[in-house]
C-alpha cells in the first residue's frame, strides 16, 4: 500500500503525526526487548541462586547512572530538530545512533543543505543514509559474535585469580579510561569543531582550546574518591549506588561554574 | 552456562534481526508515505563515505566491547546504541558494584540487566523530552548549561576512572604517558579517532600488565 501524497512539503512530513507514531513504536520495541532480556537474566539469576541484593543494586545504579548521559543524548534531538524536525532525530538517537554520526550523515547525504533549502528528497536521503551506514556493528555481531566468543573470549579463563587472564580485561578498561583522559587532555592543546547551524554542519571549522574537560575529568575523579571514602570508611553504604551519578553531576556543575566565570 | 548462553545467542540474533528490520523500516515508511525517493547518487555517496569509517569501527567495537557486555548485553547494546558514552561505562560500573568477573554467568546476568535498564532509561527520557519539548527546550538550550552537557563524557570517565585507577595504580602510569604523548604530538588524532586510541592504549596496558605480572609485581 503506497500512500502517495502529491506535492509533499518537507515541513509537513518532518513533524507529522505518523512520524511521531513510528517514534513511539520504536520506543516500545526497545523497552519490550530490554524487558525481555532483563526477565531472562532475572530468571537465570534465581536458578543459580544469585543474591537479590546484587540485582537490585544493578538496576538502581544503572538507572541513576544513565539519566545524565541520556539528557545529553536528548539535547542531540534538540540540536537536529531545526533541520530535521523532532521525530526523525528522536528515532535515530533511540536506535543505534549518536549525535556526531547523525550530523555527519546529514552533511554527506545532503551537502550544504540548510533549513531553508531542505527538500523532501534530501530528507528521505538523509533518513536512509543515517540508518544504513550505522548497522555494520550489529550485522557483525549477528554473524560473528558467537564464533568470536567461542574461539577467543572463552579461551580467557578469568576464574583463576592468579592467572594473567583477569588482568587482560582490567587492562582494557584502564586503556578505555586513559583514552578519555587523553581526549580531555588533547583539547587543552587544540581541538576544532564544525559549526552547526539549524542542525546541519556548515563548512566552517572553529579552532579552540579548553582546559574545562580536563578539569571536569579530574574533579569528577576527586569527587568519586571522596564518596568512595564515605562509603568505605564512614559506612555510608546508601551512597554506593549513586556515587557515580553524583560525582558526574558535581563535575558537570564545575563546568557550568567555570562557564559563568567566563572559562569555556 | 552453556545452554543459557546458546539460548541468549539465539534470542540475541532474533532481536538483532528484528531491530535492524525496525530501523530500516523507518526510511522506507517515510519514502512510501511521502512518495519521494532518495537521491540515488547522494545515497550511494553517503553510505560509502560513512561506511569507510563505521564498517571497521563497528567490527572493532564488537571485538573490544563484546566481552565486556556479555552475550545478550552485546546484542541488545548493538541495537540500542550509545555504546561508549553510556552502555559500556554503565556495565563497568555495575560489575564493579556487583564484584563479578568477565566471562562468568553472574557477569552475564549483571551486564544484561545493566544494558536493559540503561536502554529503558534512555528511551524513557527521550520520550519525556519529546512530550515536554516546549517547556524543556529553553532550559536545555540555556547558554549557562551548555558546558555541563558538552563535557558529560569527561565527567563520566573521570568518575568511573577512580576505582580502576585506585585498584591498579601500577598499570595506569604507562597508558597515561602514552595518551599524553600522542595528545602533545597530534591532539586531533586523539579526539578524532577515539576508538583507535582506545585500542592502542589497551594494547600498551596489556603489554605492561604482562611484564609486571611475569615479574610478580602485580
Amino acid at each position: 500500500m503506497i500512500l502517495f501524497l502529491t506535492q509533499v512539503s518537507v515541513n509537513d512530513v518532518k513533524n507529522s503525526w505518523w512520524l511521531y507514531l513510528i517514534g513511539a513504536l520504536v520506543t516500545l520495541f526497545i523497552i519490550g526487548g530490554s524487558l525481555f532480556f532483563a526477565l531472562l537474566a532475572y530468571r537465570r539469576s534465581k536458578a543459580i541462586n544469585m543474591p537479590k541484593e546484587v540485582l537490585k543494586k544493578t538496576v538502581v545504579s544503572s538507572i541513576s547512572f544513565s539519566i545524565l548521559p541520556s539528557i545529553g543524548i536528548f539535547i542531540g534531538v534538540i540540536t537536529m530538530a531545526g533541520l530535521l524536525g523532532i521525530p526523525l532525530p528522536w528515532i535515530r538517537l533511540s536506535v543505534l545512533g549518536a549525535l556526531h554520526y547523525e550530523l555527519m550523515a546529514v552533511s554527506v547525504a545532503a551537502e550544504g543543505v540548510t533549513v531553508t533549502t531542505l527538500m523532501m528528497e534530501d530528507f528521505v536521503t538523509i533518513a536512509f543514509v543515517m540508518t544504513i551506514a550505522i548497522i555494520w556493528g550489529s550485522l557483525f555481531a549477528l554473524f560473528f559474535f558467537k564464533k568470536y566468543q567461542k574461539k577467543v573470549v572463552d579461551k580467557v579463563d578469568t576464574s583463576d585469580k592468579k592467572s594473567f587472564a583477569p588482568l587482560i580485561f582490567q587492562a582494557v578498561f584502564i586503556g578505555l579510561i586513559s583514552a578519555y583522559f587523553g581526549d580531555a587532555f588533547a583539547k587543552m592543546i587544540h581541538y576544532e569543531v564544525r559549526e552547526v547551524v539549524d542542525g546541519a554542519y556548515t563548512p566552517n571549522y572553529l579552532d579552540k582550546t579548553t582546559f574545562v574537560p580536563l578539569i571536569v575529568f579530574v574533579s569528577s575523579f576527586l569527587f568519586m574518591a571522596f564518596f568512595d571514602y564515605l562509603v568505605q570508611k564512614k559506612n555510608q553504604k546508601w551512597l554506593e549506588n549513586f556515587q557515580l551519578s553524583i560525582s558526574m553531576l558535581l563535575g558537570m556543575t564545575i563546568a557550568v561554574l567555570l562557564g559563568i566565570g567566563g572559562i569555556y | 552456562m552453556k545452554d543459557y548462553r546458546s539460548l541468549m545467542h539465539r534470542y540475541g540474533r532474533i532481536f538483532t534481526v528484528l531491530g535492524i528490520t525496525v530501523m530500516l523500516a523507518v526510511p522506507f515508511v517515510i519514502m512510501f508515505i511521502s512518495g519521494v525517493k532518495p537521491n540515488s547518487t547522494d545515497l550511494f555517496k553517503g553510505i560509502i563515505a560513512l561506511s569507510v569509517i563505521y564498517l571497521p569501527g563497528g567490527i572493532i567495537e564488537v571485538l573490544t566491547y563484546g566481552p565486556i557486555l556479555g552475550t545478550s548485553g552485546t546484542y541488545l547494546a548493538f541495537i540500542t546504541g550509545n555504546l561508549i558514552n553510556l552502555k559500556i561505562p554503565c556495565v563497568m560500573n555495575a560489575r564493579e558494584l556487583a564484584h563479578t568477573e568477565i566471562n562468568t554467568e553472574e557477569n552475564e546476568i549483571v551486564s544484561t540487566i545493566a544494558v536493559s535498564f540503561s536502554s529503558i532509561t534512555t528511551v524513557v527520557i527521550m520520550s519525556l523530552g519529546v512530550l515536554l519539548l516546549v517547556p524543556l527546550t529553553p532550559l536545555l538550550e540555556a547558554e549557562v548549561l551548555q558546558p555541563a552537557f558538552n563535557w558529560v563524557v569527561s565527567a563520566l570517565f573521570g568518575a568511573l576512572g577512580y576505582k580502576y585507577f585506585k585498584n591498579h595504580l601500577k598499570l595506569v602510569i604507562a597508558p597515561l604517558i602514552v595518551v599524553i604523548i600522542i595528545s602533545l604530538i597530534k591532539p586531533s588524532f586523539v579526539y578524532g579517532n577515539i576508538v583507535v586510541v582506545i585500542l592502542i592504549v589497551a594494547i600498551v596496558t596489556i603489554a605492561v600488565a604482562r611484564v609486571l605480572w611475569k615479574k610478580n609485581l602485580i
